[in-house]
């Protein structure tokens, strides 16, 4: 189910204070965030965030087609080495 | 047979359901269709006179997104999930499912036809 409309947006606070202060400043600095549920809203624009992943933080980069998503969704907390290929004997011959 | 937008032709069926058979015009939009129209919906498609076949193509040009325009749309909204490369993108890439269902076993619909791995055992052998 989907946010009621009346609450609008979920925005991290503290993680928008900083982009308004940086946005004054008309600086661009990376932002570190551990705000994965945080909106991104239009003023996140153009800004870089250090999302964190529950090990490290990840660069993401926003752009204007991001807006409406969360800023965890560009940080992917799973990751994936391809399946091993061959049998077992194969393997152990190759190393 | 009567022909509506391009090449779709719905046979001898009632118009409600002659309807559905549009890409983008379900069994509510049909009956949308039908209310303003002011079409019987239990009409054989075939007996849908030419104002009526033009009614229709007019509506749907104007009201309603259909056929190919609706499946480029479709497309256009994965694209720009692919190329902002978040997480749903990249589900689509991979051709997992993409809104959080299990991929341990089922999900075939995404992964297509199984693919037996020689030596993988049992479940209770996968730790």
């Amino acid at each position: 189910m989907s946010r009621s409309l009346k609450k609008g947006p979920y925005v991290d606070f503290k993680t928008y204070r900083k982009v308004e202060k940086l946005n004054q400043m008309d600086k661009h600095e990376p932002i570190k965030t551990w705000a994965r549920s945080c909106t991104i809203v239009p003023e996140f624009v153009g800004h870089t965030f250090l999302v964190h992943n529950g090990r490290s933080f990840l660069n993401v980069f926003v752009t204007e087609d991001m807006v409406g998503h969360k800023l965890g969704e560009f940080s992917l907390t799973r990751q994936f080495r391809s399946h091993t290929t061959g049998t077992k004997a194969q393997r152990a011959a190759s190393r | 047979m009567p022909r509506i937008a391009g090449s779709e032709i719905p046979d001898n069926k009632p118009t409600r359901i002659a309807l559905t058979y549009l890409f983008g015009i379900g069994p509510k939009f049909s009956a949308d269709i039908c209310e303003e129209l002011k079409l019987d919906p239990q009409a054989r498609a075939k007996e849908l006179n030419e104002d009526q076949l033009a009614a229709i193509a007019g509506l749907l040009e104007s009201k309603y997104i259909i056929e190919g325009t609706l499946r480029r749309q479709i497309q256009q909204d994965i694209a720009r999930l692919r190329d902002i490369r978040c997480y749903r993108g990249d589900r689509h890439r991979r051709g997992l499912p993409v809104r959080g269902q299990r991929t341990q076993t089922n999900a075939r619909t995404r992964k297509g036809r199984k693919k037996t791995v020689a030596g993988k055992k049992s479940v209770k052998g996968m730790k």
